[in-house]
């Protein structure tokens, strides 16, 4: 296989979606290509600093009260006044 | 003489007819299932509109609908990819028209929008040295926002919300094949991005070329 090949599975095989042919070719090509697995560590990496520094938002209280009474209420509808597109 | 609001019902007296015993079943499967995904819901919302007030209403659309449709929902399947799929089509519908035209970042928008609802936590691993590690959240961040859509969009639902690709591929109406492929470009340009970050503050990112 080569290096241009091995790139794109990798990205796949960071999140676990090789087929097992797919993985048994790539493991083949990173024991003998030591670019490639450093690149592959580059790509584990790269998907690990968005896991860790992608900040999340929490939905703000208010939002979470709203629709606990919308559900609580079998979900009705508020008369606000309807959002216009 | 004010009328009540219409949004608080459980108000004790006042009080409408109790709910049928399908009914409260259908709640409380609902409250079960939907409701513990509102925080991924809203910070996808969030970053899809980049206004609380309309991410806010995205989310509360998005529930009101999936309360409606519960039934069609599969018991057993992912009913935060089936939220998700709710909130994508709604912002379709509603927002889509106003959002920016691909390429067309303004990054003075994304640093004020970060600035103005950042949450100020931080983690506190960030005792490496390499150059990912001196990334800051909001460098990453504005890495992410620079992508064209299709390509943050599909490392969003996968590396942050944690869907299958199979999740994805229905979510964004796709084959498999192409969601595997934008995420392998996408991470591609997310890395260079993230390296001229790194490279202004000295690291030194060639030797891994």
């Amino acid at each position: 296989m080569k290096c241009n090949k091995a790139r794109e599975l990798m990205s796949a095989a960071v999140d676990g979606e090789l087929t097992s042919r797919e993985n048994q070719t790539l493991t083949l090509h990173l024991k003998e290509c030591s670019l490639c697995r450093e690149e592959f560590e580059e790509a584990k990496k790269t998907k690990q600093i968005i896991q860790e520094k992608i900040v999340r938002f929490k939905a703000p209280q208010s939002l979470v009260n709203s629709i606990m009474e919308l559900s609580l209420s079998g979900c009705k509808e508020p008369s606000d006044p309807p959002m216009i597109d | 003489m004010s009328r009540p609001d219409p949004i608080r019902k459980s108000s004790p007296d006042t009080q409408k007819k109790p709910l049928s015993t399908e009914e409260q079943l259908k709640q409380s499967a609902f409250q079960e299932e939907a409701l513990v995904h509102i925080n991924a819901l809203y910070n996808y919302a969030l970053h899809l509109t980049m206004n609380p007030d309309d991410a806010h209403d995205l989310v509360q659309e998005t529930y009101l609908k999936a309360y409606r449709f519960f039934g069609s929902f599969e018991k057993g399947t992912n009913c935060k990819a089936w939220l998700f799929k709710i909130l994508k089509n709604n912002y379709i519908n509603r927002y889509r028209k106003n959002v920016r035209e691909p390429g067309k970042v303004d990054y003075d928008l994304i640093k004020d929008f970060y600035h103005t609802i950042k949450d100020t936590r931080r983690d506190n691993t960030e005792t490496e040295t390499d150059y990912f590690h001196s990334l800051l959240h909001e460098e990453v961040y504005m890495a992410m926002q620079s992508l064209p859509e299709e390509f943050r969009e599909v490392i969003q639902l996968c590396d942050i919300e944690g869907f299958t690709y199979e999740e994805i591929a229905n979510m964004v109406e796709s084959p498999i094949g192409t969601v595997r492929s934008r995420l392998y470009r996408g991470r591609k340009l997310l890395r260079g991005q993230l390296e001229e970050y790194a490279k202004k503050f000295g690291f030194n990112t060639e030797k891994d070329r």
